[in-house]
């Protein structure tokens, strides 16, 4: 439903385009990053996640790509109050959502994530439709080229191997004291 | 030679999840380089900003560090 609610409003903000009808619900790209608490259970993450995407699909939204909630480490703690109680994180599963989705939805959906008492943190804004994340590896500090490589003498390589012929030797013993 | 990292990569868009570009643009201290260091354009810069101030609310990137 949502997806055939997503291609007729598709169509709509064509035809605000060329004709300029108000009526017409404009579709947005947005994107909403969340921290779940760190004592949800794993299996309990998908109920967690379904519930927001249940929030942007009954908003007519349809979803562009997700990012499964995974345990991160947090830079600093985040308090979170909840009446007389303080509440100190230090991590949380960290999860994204790119969607789709008319205006209101951006607000409708702050409302109820902010009751969701599995978050502590989340954030909702506009972006493009493309891939954002860039394919940027971070320099190394400094790639040392190892000057003092230690080679292996090559007169214990020929004594631990096969036994050695007499004109090997010999021309073994010349290379050395021709040198 | 510039040393604009976004132009030399070829990266268009800024994402708040990339952390590890994101702390190309922060000094030691956690603070937002400023244009005359990072070498962006004024239009990255912004992009740049912005990012990082949503890295640092979602706790991705630091506010400060000692």
């Amino acid at each position: 439903m949502a997806v055939s609610n997503g291609v007729s409003a598709d169509e709509a903000v064509m035809e605000v385009n060329e004709t300029e009808v108000q009526d017409a619900p404009a579709l947005r790209i947005y994107e909403v990053g969340y921290h779940i608490a760190p004592e949800t259970k794993e299996e309990d993450l998908e109920k967690v996640v379904a519930t927001i995407r249940s929030i942007v699909e009954q908003a007519g939204g349809s979803f562009i790509a997700e990012g499964a909630p995974s345990m991160t480490k947090l830079a600093y703690p985040m308090f979170v109050r909840e009446g007389e109680k303080t509440t100190e994180y230090d991590r949380g599963y960290f999860g994204w959502l790119k969607f789709e989705a008319p205006v209101a939805v951006a607000r409708s959906l702050e409302e109820s994530l902010k009751r969701d008492k599995n978050l502590f943190r989340f954030i909702v804004f506009q972006t493009v439709r493309e891939d954002t994340r860039a394919k940027y590896k971070a320099p190394q500090l400094r790639e040392v080229k190892r000057t003092d490589v230690i080679k292996q003498a090559p007169r214990r390589v020929e004594e631990t191997s096969a036994p050695v012929s007499e004109e090997d030797l010999e021309k073994a013993i010349q290379d050395i004291t021709a040198e | 030679m510039s040393n604009n990292i976004l132009t030399q990569n070829d990266i268009q868009h800024v994402d708040y999840k990339d952390v590890d570009l994101l702390k190309q643009f922060i000094n030691p201290h956690g603070r937002i380089m400023a244009r005359g260091k990072s070498g962006l354009t004024a239009k990255q810069q912004r992009a740049v900003e912005a990012a990082i101030k949503r890295a640092r609310f979602m706790g991705l990137l630091p506010f400060i560090q000692k």
